[in-house]
């Protein structure tokens, strides 16, 4: 994840905040005008800007696609209270109210995940776990943290050398539903009891090499920050609840 | 140094204990193997060396670990781990999980200790560069070779800087490349005046490694002695353990009846082929 | 130490109280009698949940201004633990993700190893594990791996975890082998009693009104056959149950069956206003098919996502509790005996010596 930009320099926990912010932002404005403001100064421009919009526009599209498509088919059609009809499709209707909900909900999913998408595709998580460690929190849980990250690809990659045994083995990974379903067992089973296995190996090795020393560790680089950063993040933090607030006393009821 | 002052250990939960009245000592700048047969109490030797038994896997032990005459008992862990450092068998294991480079790899001990940060890094050059893994520094460390982790794994024990090294059947999972690797490796460390104490079942790597070789049966030290005597001695066959092949081809001449002169050479040309 | 948690529990009553006035639906009143109107009974779980976790919040600031660091709550972790945890992470996610994204099925099987962080280590590692895998999942697991949704429901995984740690700290996931059939028979009974009364209270209380399964005057097509599948599955339910406990004889598939449910009920409760809310009740996995199902009942969005949660969740968490049960019995005994909680999912008190990583070979006499 390299990338020199402005945006990528930025410390982790600034697009954290912003991440987290645009996402919850687009839940309480809801309606669409809100959330499609929020993108274009949250989440378009900081990616113009980090020189990542098309792959932002790609990505974000391929993680809202399912829930797109469901959030679309249910809504537009099944939308309960719907009037102004569209087009008959045999038994079921589409309606225009249902099509204007699912048109909410579909930018309220390209909000979320555009702003979950754009904290992915400019922050490295060792960036941000280190980053979190210098202000205090554990080094236990950064490693937890920094572990999990690691660990998820190379169980997959287990996963694959196992399912190429077992293959070789003859087990059938094709066919029906139920096959595969009884074809998971012998590839999960040796994956999990195999990794809790190793579990005595590596708590030995983490101890003998101090792991268990209380108290902060010595780190060897961490991200810059800046005083105009911290005030950016307490603001914007701090909008939050104002919106939700907003929200529930009826003042934000303008906005298409 | 290092000594074991009539050590009894038993695992957590065991009827019988594993080690009985152990005393044994390495002393500064030797190299000590360790030799028995599967299951006769090697690797809890090793645990009980490195301070792990009884610390972090329970069970309990009479007698002492005494460093520099001091007994440690009252240690907690990372104090001891910057006095004796511990390798094991599978170097896929002995890694961290959460570096990225075989630097920071190395660096998590000291890091771990809180050394302060420049000390860190002289220490994880001296290391790397004791080791000849320099240029590795940049890889990732999930993606070397067996015998290239197993050497990253026992750089990231010397940068601990402790004064003794434990290392548990350190070849066993490695392939013949990468086991010539360690080897050397070891023998350069020994050559700079380490102290390490190794457990192997290939009696030919410590043949040209070790100073003193101690046998273990039953959770006994059977004998020890200078290792040329102790791997010569017949009895170490008695006991489950593989004599080194020098050692098994002069044995094999005499049974052959040949004269033991050419035996002894033809054995030692056969040495140089091997190692 | 007072300090901190005067600060939780005061953090705790203030969102508390400001969520269920906000939010909670609450017309009638803290009137007993209706009190699990259902509106009210979504929003209630999830606000105490919220509470919950900002009480947690609440107590490390205050410990954080105290000290500059964590110490009482990361000292609870020892290294086994940490070493389990981010496997444990790992678990849920590629499981979660497997069955989410590529089988199309109503259940999610993305908890396994926060359940196994809780039966091993207890209630809070527990936690942080759910809470984590959830997080992580969201911002930082590389596609294809991702998930959008994950990350909005890390507060219903972070209790998951909870419960699981109370569960095995009751030692409720203790093998009990080879018991005589009538303590089986008894077990069976306790067990289909709990979850024939949850579930027909969940029945009348949040399905009764909306419309009638089994009404022969109801001639919506879908709902007959949705009728029908779900009392199918409830008796497929009770047979399986019946044939697992009596065929492997262990009482502890009682207290599994129990937990799975009581603790999917729960994840249905807090998770239900969060998909309503936040996602519209739509997810992007298979249970999307049964909102729509409800919905198209005459639900609204909050009571289809509950009634869809409590039938997904409790045979979700059923099927998991009962994998972890699997896994921890593979486990060999040591190994989970030098876990925080591991003593509490031992069966009975035998020492078994072959268990050792080195034992002397048979003695000729001489004692330990």
């Amino acid at each position: 994840m390299t990338g020199g930009s402005p945006w990528h320099r930025l410390n982790p926990l600034t697009k954290l905040v912003v991440a987290t912010a645009t996402a919850v932002g687009a839940v309480v404005l809801g309606g669409i005008a809100g959330p499609v403001l929020l993108v274009a100064a949250a989440v378009l421009l900081p990616a113009a800007i980090a020189g990542v919009l098309g792959q932002l526009v790609r990505l974000s599209l391929l993680l809202s696609l399912p829930i797109a498509i469901s959030a679309v088919l249910i809504n537009v059609f099944f939308f309960p209270g719907g009037q102004t009809v569209l087009l008959h499709l045999g038994p079921i209707t589409a309606t225009a109210e249902g099509l204007a909900f699912a048109l909410e909900i579909l930018v309220r999913i390209l909000a979320i995940s555009g702003a979950i998408t754009l904290f992915y595709l400019t922050t490295r998580p060792a960036e941000l776990v280190v980053d979190l460690e210098r202000r205090g929190v554990s080094p236990r849980v950064a490693f937890v943290a920094n572990a999990s990250v690691q660990t998820v690809p190379a169980m997959v990659e287990r996963a694959g050398q196992i399912t190429a045994a077992q293959r070789a083995r003859g087990l059938d990974t094709e066919g029906s539903l139920a096959r595969r379903l009884r074809g998971i067992v012998p590839i999960v089973g040796p994956v999990i009891l195999g990794a809790i296995g190793e579990v005595e190996e590596r708590t030995m090795a983490l101890e003998a090499r101090g792991f268990t020393r209380p108290g902060r560790r010595t780190l060897l680089w961490w991200p810059a920050d800046s005083g105009a950063q911290r005030l950016a993040r307490w603001l914007i933090a701090l909008a939050v609840p104002l919106l939700v607030l907003g929200r529930a006393a009826g003042w934000l009821e303008w906005l298409p | 140094m290092l000594a074991l002052d009539a050590v009894t250990y038993r695992y957590a939960g065991a009827r019988r204990a594993a080690l009985r009245e152990v005393s044994l000592e390495l002393r500064d700048g030797e190299v000590l193997g360790i030799v028995g047969a599967s299951e006769a109490g090697k690797t809890t030797l090793a645990l009980v060396a490195s301070g792990l038994a009884p610390r972090a896997i329970g069970g309990t032990l009479r007698g002492r670990l005494l460093l520099d005459g001091d007994d440690v008992a009252a240690l907690p862990m990372h104090e001891v781990a910057a006095q004796v450092g511990i390798g094991f068998q599978n170097p896929a294991t002995q890694l961290s999980g959460v570096t990225e480079s075989v630097f920071e790899e190395v660096a998590f001990g000291p890091m771990n200790l809180g050394v302060p940060r420049d000390d860190v890094i002289a220490r994880t050059w001296d290391a790397l560069t004791a080791l000849r893994v320099e240029t590795l520094a940049e890889r990732d460390p999930a993606r070397l070779s067996g015998g290239q982790q197993q050497l990253v794994a026992i750089a990231g024990l010397l940068a601990l800087r402790p004064r003794h090294l434990v290392l548990d059947e350190p070849t066993a999972q490695l392939d013949p490349a990468g086991t010539r690797l360690v080897a050397e490796a070891l023998a350069r460390l020994a050559a700079d005046g380490a102290s390490i104490c190794v457990v192997e079942q290939k009696t030919d790597l410590l043949a040209g490694l070790a100073n003193r070789i101690a046998v273990i049966d039953a959770g006994r030290i059977a004998f020890e002695g200078p290792a040329a005597e102790v791997l010569a001695d017949p009895r170490i066959a008695d006991l489950g353990i593989t004599p080194p092949a020098p050692v098994r081809l002069a044995r094999a001449a005499a049974a052959a009846a040949l004269p033991a002169e050419p035996a002894a050479r033809l054995a030692d040309a056969i040495q140089g082929v091997i190692a | 130490m007072i300090v901190r948690w005067s600060a939780a529990l005061l953090a705790f009553v203030v969102v508390a109280v400001a969520g269920l006035v906000l939010f909670g639906n609450f017309e009638t009143g803290i009137d007993p009698g209706s009190f699990f109107d259902s509106e009210g009974a979504n929003s209630f779980a999830l606000v105490l949940a919220i509470a919950a976790v900002v009480a947690f919040a609440a107590y490390a600031a205050v410990e954080y201004l105290q000290t500059g660091g964590f110490g009482s709550i990361s000292s609870q972790f020892d290294t086994r633990t940490i070493v389990l945890m981010p496997l444990a992470i790992a678990f849920n996610i590629i499981l979660g993700q497997a069955v989410g994204a590529a089988l199309k099925i109503p259940i999610y099987l993305d908890s396994i190893g926060t359940i196994l962080v809780g039966a091993l280590a207890g209630p809070i590692p527990g936690a942080l594990t759910g809470f984590l895998s959830n997080i992580l999942w969201t911002y930082v697991v590389p596609p294809p791996f991702n998930s959008g949704v994950a990350g909005a429901f890390a507060v219903v995984a972070a209790v998951i975890g909870i419960m699981a740690g109370l569960f095995g700290r009751a030692g409720w996931l203790r093998p009990r082998p080879d018991r005589p059939i009538g303590q089986l028979f008894a077990g069976g009974v306790i067990a289909l009693a709990i979850v024939g009364f949850l579930a027909f209270y969940a029945y009348s209380r949040f399905y009764g009104t909306a419309f009638a399964f089994f009404n022969p005057e109801n001639t919506d097509l879908l709902f007959s056959i949705l009728g029908w599948v779900v009392a199918l599955l409830f008796v497929a339910f009770v047979v399986g149950f019946i044939a697992l406990l009596f065929l492997r004889r262990d009482l502890t598939v009682a207290y599994v069956v129990v937990a799975g449910v009581l603790t999917g009920a729960v994840a249905a409760l807090i998770s239900a206003p969060i998909a309503a809310n936040v996602f519209s009740g739509v997810t992007g996995s298979g249970t999307d098919f049964l909102v729509l199902a409800f919905r198209r009942a005459g639900s609204d969005i909050q009571t289809a996502t509950l009634q869809q949660g409590l039938l997904s969740d409790p045979v979700d968490k059923m099927v998991t509790f009962f994998t972890v049960y699997l896994i921890l019995n593979a486990m060999a005994r040591r190994m989970k005996a030098r876990f925080p909680q591991g003593e509490r999912l031992l069966e009975g008190d035998e020492l078994d010596p072959d268990d050792d990583l080195e034992t002397p070979p048979a003695p000729q006499g001489a004692p330990a």
